[in-house]
């Protein structure tokens, strides 16, 4: 109680400025590069409108430290929030602390388990999951029937941390694509966890390679793994023309990797789209817009082909 | 090995009678799963699990930046301490000295407009060390002088130290170091630091008057200020050598990835820990030896690799290591029973 008086108090001293709209943010964790991206886009949009302050907070991974976050900033009596939630599905009793204070909120990046039951002044800004796992797999799929490699061909997966959904919806988005009938030829022969890290991934594929896996394709949940990867295969002296790689992010080291013509196909999720929406979008939310209760930023998929724009 | 181990059994405080000491029990461990390992493989796989020489390399190589961590770690326990800082430390250490290595070439690398890119080598190593060094001291210094309890002295740094590996680059990943910084983790290099460190610090522990005075402070740590060993002065050492450690670790795992993430190491301590005592060294300090902690290494390192080789899903890999952790512990504390009774 007494913590959450002298937060607020700090909070009504920081944001206190006659006119401004204030927002509060809290983020899953600091030590995300996507997440960085998407938070820096977030404060610098924030800080160029006038009379917009926002204030960011890092939830750490943390679900019940995000919901103090929450009842810290609607204790400061903030013009509007924004979540980028550690859990999915503990949103709901983020909605209700915000909906009975009669304070907007708006959920990022991650789409929350009650997107649908959302309440008038809520919002959701993001891209559409399933798009990433899909663009990438089938991309994939397409690079190996033009290598000729329609007869059949062996992809391994590579899967984020098993508690993340994104993992989950990526993993799911592959198998959806190998069960295409254009795509069938495609057998996974190997399906395992490097938990978004790069040195567990290239750890993973030397143990791979010694037990004599053989593949054409390596189908990664973000570049990160994706590029682990090609370093676990360089390594072991596989020569980067033969084997498709592909990854979701298209963070800055995965497209040097693909100028470097190691990694195939990556997906561009606009971080600085999703950041800067949210801000947009809450500031309608403040002004009592109409606002959609989904706001989708696309995906983009990157190849070579295409990787000097990004 | 064995023969070194039983080195460890006639240190000061323990009885020269020869027991069965804890290594062994760690060596039979490794040995038994090792052999349920090349079974299951040719059951499963239809192939030996380890007659083959880039599963065996992987076995260590996976395991040795940890290892690097835990022989810091070992000593710390054997005074009787823990040090839960370590994998923060390799955050904070790993983001500091990776920037001091990036490549001209990058433009976005951190010190880029200050022109410190492409700089020799040894910048970023003496930084990295520092780093590592400067946070063992804390640790140690406030364990030492303030009395507080090392498990909340170090996990103060463990929560600090994760801060600034944040706060450095504010989050943003350090990418594209040097030719020469990278070759720190370029193919075995980690397992051949790892083996120099282990050797240096296992001949440190059985002749010098170093390793005498950490187990005696583990023993007990009144009967050793009384014979005149300086223990404040003592624990700085120790803590200041595992937080250098975990500064070597540090820069070795952004050589080896090619990169320094704020959220690098996160768990390590703990993995450090296990390690130890899965080896025979007992939390409670005074007893066990750099190698049991090199067993515990290659117990990781086998099961990482087994259960990979056998196809097993990862759920049941983190259930299954959990198990031997909580095992090796319970086996240690019927040991010690078995012992006080004997006596």
């Amino acid at each position: 109680m007494k913590k959450t008086l002298i937060a607020a108090g700090i909070a009504t001293m920081i944001s206190g400025s006659a006119m401004a709209e204030s927002i509060g943010a809290t983020i899953a964790s600091f030590d995300d590069n996507f997440l960085t991206v998407m938070r820096n886009a977030m404060t610098d949009h924030a800080e160029s409108i006038d009379g917009v302050d926002i204030q960011v907070e890092d939830a750490t991974n943390d679900v019940g430290k995000q919901l103090n976050q929450i009842q810290n900033f609607i204790a400061a009596g903030v013009d509007a929030i924004i979540v980028n939630p550690v859990d999915t599905d503990a949103t709901a009793a983020m909605s209700k602390a915000a909906a009975d204070a009669g304070i907007p909120m708006v959920y990022l990046n991650r789409e929350p388990v009650n997107v649908n039951e959302l309440p008038e002044n809520q919002s959701f800004v993001g891209s559409n999951e399933i798009e990433s796992g899909t663009l990438s797999a089938f991309e994939v799929c397409k690079e190996l029937r033009a290598a000729g490699k329609s007869g059949g061909a062996n992809v391994v997966v590579m899967m984020g941390q098993l508690s993340n959904q994104a993992a989950v919806q990526r993993t799911k988005d592959v198998k959806d694509v190998v069960g295409m009938d254009m795509c069938n030829f495609m057998t996974i022969v190997e399906e395992q966890t490097a938990n978004w890290s790069r040195v567990e991934s290239q750890d993973l594929m030397t143990n791979w390679i010694s037990g004599g896996v053989e593949f054409d394709a390596v189908l990664a949940n973000n570049d990160e793994m994706a590029i682990g990867a090609i370093q676990g295969m360089k390594a072991a002296g596989i020569d980067m023309a033969d084997v498709v790689v592909g990854g979701v992010d298209a963070t800055s080291d995965a497209l040097a990797a693909m100028k470097a013509g190691d990694l195939d196909v990556t997906v561009f999720q606009d971080a600085g789209g999703q950041g800067a929406g949210s801000v947009d979008t809450a500031l309608k939310l403040i002004a009592g817009e109409e606002v959609d209760q989904k706001v989708y930023i696309p995906f983009q998929l990157v190849t070579p082909a295409n990787v000097d724009q990004f | 090995m064995v023969g070194e181990s039983a080195a460890g059994a006639a240190l000061p405080g323990t009885k020269k009678k020869r027991h069965w000491p804890p290594e062994l029990n760690a060596l039979i461990g490794l040995i038994g799963i090792a052999i349920i390992f090349e079974i299951l493989g040719w059951v499963v796989r239809d192939q030996s699990f380890f007659g083959n020489i880039v599963r065996l390399k992987i076995m260590i190589l996976q395991v040795s930046i940890i290892g690097i961590i835990a022989i810091g770690v070992t000593q710390v326990i054997i005074t009787g301490g823990i040090d839960l800082s370590s994998g923060s430390v390799v955050g904070a250490t790993a983001m500091i000295a990776m920037s001091f290595a990036q490549v001209g070439t990058y433009d976005k690398a951190i010190f880029l407009e200050q022109g410190w890119v492409d700089l020799p080598v040894i910048v970023p190593i003496i930084v990295g060390l520092a780093c590592g060094l400067l946070a063992g001291f804390i640790n140690g210094a406030l364990i030492a002088y303030t009395k507080i309890p090392p498990f909340i002295a170090t996990l103060g740094m463990m929560v600090s130290a994760r801060g600034v590996a944040k706060w450095w680059t504010k989050g943003q990943p350090v990418s594209f170091p040097t030719d020469q910084f990278a070759a720190l983790g370029e193919g075995m290099m980690p397992v051949f630091i790892f083996l120099g460190i282990l050797l240096l610090f296992h001949l440190i522990m059985t002749y010098t008057v170093y390793g005498k005075h950490t187990y005696a402070i583990g023993s007990n740590q009144d009967a050793a200020r009384m014979s005149g060993i300086n223990v404040e002065r003592h624990l700085v050492l120790v803590y200041s050598i595992a937080g250098l450690l975990a500064g070597v670790a540090a820069m070795v795992l952004a050589a080896r990835g090619l990169t320094a993430q704020s959220g690098m190491g996160v768990m390590y301590e703990l993995d450090a820990i296990a390690m130890t005592v899965i080896g025979g060294v007992s939390l409670a300090g005074g007893r066990g030896s750099l190698i049991g902690t090199a067993i515990g290494m290659l117990i990781f390192g086998v099961i990482i690799s087994g259960f990979t080789f056998i196809r097993l899903d990862a759920f049941y890999q983190e259930m299954i290591k959990g198990g031997i952790i909580v095992g090796a512990v319970v086996a240690d504390v019927y040991r010690q029973k078995r012992r006080a009774a004997e006596s």
